[in-house]
């Protein structure tokens, strides 16, 4: 575009110079040779990451079965983010009673294997199910009260699953847990990690799907400002209880998962602090940047395991130089991390890996691309 | 049911309610000067009562100097909190500042479970030990009685003070910031001010219950001394608004847990938190804003 201000000139001797325009053609950016190469190489390596490493196929390290176990429980806990996403992220409605989605998901696998006898494959989805019923009552509830409220309602909700749902004996088989056997076939922790693999690549896709659609636009929308929203014909009600079934079957799924990799579930394990702990790996993976979280998730579950620190050889300093015994690792540095992200990098760790996404999906390597300056939570209605 | 069933709910519900009373003012206050509901607020009575227990039991200092460090921990961990948290979030949303809080909470806890991990659990001395009397059969403990009276000197003492010059300024603050400022009030500085006496109401809290029973990490957020959902619970029915109402929803909420150990409910398990999960769900769905307040909270 040519600058079309016009100046009067100043003194009647100088003209007004017409500069031949500068046509910028934006090409879209190609990587040459050796930056497809390099990036081909850099995708190879995470597929054997993430793909053969656990399964120990092509690796020089030589995983345990309980090393494997912990990587498993990582894409469950990515699952898991994924669902806390949708609600804080794409609805931002707070839930911190999120333990009571994926206990009821648990509880239900469980229930369906082990007292009526059916598939795992079976169990996975009549678990889905039932936590989206339950996310929909909640839901529905939540259309009548302001964020802070709801908010308050979510952590009621959880400490009510967690003492008197997760109680009822006939159900849950109390006190003593329930049993919850692996599908056929997939018994051993390495077989095992690859069916919470496929589950976490399938939550994934649904997730993509439902922020391409209408859906997730209106989600969007309404987010920003309800009122303008509905103004737009987007139904606010209608949306808002789609973000929360859409959450309650994710949780459900990643709570089956997790029932089946522990084989014996007890009602003791669903507190009030697992609630807590799923929101602080949301967050500080980044609201609404779904390999954020995903990361997020997998950096809290494998610190609280005490994995990363032995993988990473820091056992000695943290245990040693700060006194801090690895199992606490992720109660004390997470919370301190969520501050900090909050308050200091409201993307999280989403916008950290940003400009390593963006090179490994054919872009130029840009320093600044994913800069979030707003806080991301927000709920125009508290 | 019979009568004394009725009257052990009633006397049990009230005493567990003077701690709930306690921590709801700590939130009603807080809720007026910062706009959230503050999920570290039963975090400080248990930084308060670690620090009171460390003080008594492992420096050997005397009882009233040790609950004297406990709340100074407290009212530090509170000011901490203003400054580090609430005010850089001063101009986020308000779900942001309800994680932070939670962070707080969750980042005390973390500390308190990790400094503690050799004995878990621990037991703090009561300041007078012995029950006092049986009405019903309900054993109260001298401790009980004083928490009660603690929160009765608590609350004449707060409605006094909201009458100076300084509680006075603070209303003022709350209520509208800008024009405090225009009046030399120094908005800052009260909401430092009403982050301390918030954090102060907690660790009175904290030493008041510890002594009931034993105490582990995050013992009035989830721990066995439970109170921060009750705590909230009364704010709400105080329409997050008023001190008064913090009390009374403070007590009325102590007995409408009670209730759930009635022997009609025996047969349900978790039964408290399930006639508080309906009791709160009722108060919200029928009247949001709150039971002790005559106009709609704002």
């Amino acid at each position: 575009m040519s600058a079309a201000i016009e100046t009067p000139p100043e003194t009647p001797a100088e003209k007004t110079a017409v500069l031949p325009t500068v046509s910028v053609e934006e090409k879209p950016f190609r990587p040459g040779m050796s930056g497809v190469l390099g990036r081909g190489l850099a995708w190879a390596a995470v597929a054997w990451l993430v793909l053969a490493v656990p399964g120990n196929h092509l690796s020089p390290f030589d995983l345990g079965v309980s090393d494997v176990g912990v990587l498993s429980t990582a894409a469950i806990f990515a699952i898991i983010g994924l669902s806390l996403n949708v609600l804080i992220g794409y609805a931002g409605t707070i839930s911190l009673g999120h333990q009571a989605f994926v206990g009821i998901g648990a509880f239900t696998s469980a229930f369906v294997v082990t007292d009526l006898g059916m598939e795992f494959w079976l169990a996975v989805p009549i678990a889905a199910i039932m936590g989206g019923v339950q996310a929909a009552l909640l839901g529905a509830i939540s259309l009548r009260l302001s964020g802070l409220y709801f908010a308050l309602v979510t952590l009621a909700y959880g400490m009510f699953a967690e003492e008197s749902l997760f109680g009822i004996a006939a159900l849950t088989g109390g006190e003593g847990g329930k049993a919850a056997p692996r599908p056929i076939g997939f018994e051993t922790d390495y077989q095992y990690y690859y069916v919470c693999l496929a589950f976490l690549a399938l939550v994934w896709w649904l997730d993509l799907r439902l922020t391409r659609t209408k859906g997730g636009r209106a989600l969007q929308a309404l987010r920003e400002n309800p009122r303008v929203a509905s103004s737009y014909g987007i139904n606010v009600k209608a949306y808002t209880m789609l973000a929360f079934v859409v959450s309650g079957v994710f949780a459900a799924i990643g709570g089956s998962l997790l029932a089946h990799h522990d084989e014996v579930i007890v009602p003791s394990s669903f507190d009030f602090e697992l609630a807590l702990l799923f929101v602080l790996m949301t967050v500080v993976g980044g609201l609404r940047n779904r390999l954020g979280v995903v990361l997020g998730s997998v950096f809290f579950a494998l610190l609280g395991s005490g994995f990363l620190v032995e993988a990473l050889h820091l056992t000695g300093f943290v245990e040693g130089v700060i006194g801090l015994p690895k199992e606490f690792v992720a109660l004390v540095i997470g919370p301190i991390l969520l501050l900090l992200t909050i308050t200091r990098f409201p993307g999280g760790i989403g916008q950290q890996v940003a400009p390593v996404r963006g090179w490994m999906l054919g872009g130029r390597f840009d320093r600044h691309a994913g800069a979030v300056k707003e806080i991301e939570v927000n709920d125009v209605r508290a | 049911m019979t009568i004394d069933e009725l009257g052990i709910v009633l006397v049990t519900g009230v005493l567990q309610g003077s701690v709930y009373a306690l921590v709801a003012l700590g939130i009603v206050l807080v809720y007026r000067a910062s706009g959230v509901f503050n999920f570290a607020q039963a975090e400080f009575g248990t930084t308060g009562l670690f620090a009171a227990f460390v003080a008594v039991e492992i420096w050997g200092w005397s009882y009233g100097w040790g609950v004297l460090f406990g709340l100074l921990a407290a009212v530090a961990m509170g000011l901490l909190t203003e400054r580090l948290v609430i005010h850089p979030l001063r101009d986020a949303s308000k779900v942001t500042l309800l994680v932070g809080t939670a962070g707080v909470a969750l980042t005390a806890v973390g500390i308190q479970f990790w400094q503690n991990n050799e004995v878990p659990i621990r037991q703090m001395p009561k300041i007078v030990e012995g029950v006092a009397a049986t009405p019903f059969g309900a054993a109260v403990t001298y401790q009980q009685l004083i928490t009660f009276g603690v929160l009765c000197a608590v609350a004449v003492a707060l409605a006094v003070f909201f009458r100076s010059p300084s509680g006075l300024a603070i209303q003022a603050a709350q209520q509208e910031s800008t024009a405090a400022e225009l009046v030399g009030i120094s908005v800052r500085r009260v909401s430092m001010m009403t982050w301390g006496i918030a954090a102060l109401l907690g660790g009175l809290a904290g030493v008041l219950a510890g002594p009931n029973t034993t105490f582990t990490a995050g013992f009035l957020t989830f721990g066995a001394g439970r109170a921060l959902l009750p705590g909230l619970m009364a704010a709400v029915l105080a329409g997050m608004r008023s001190m008064p109402g913090a009390v009374i929803g403070g007590l009325v909420v102590g007995v409408v847990e009670q209730l759930g150990t009635l022997s009609a409910l025996e047969q349900v398990h978790g039964a408290k938190a399930l006639v508080l999960f309906v009791f709160l769900l009722a108060v919200l769905l029928l009247r949001p804003q709150g039971l002790f307040v005559r106009r709609a909270a704002t």
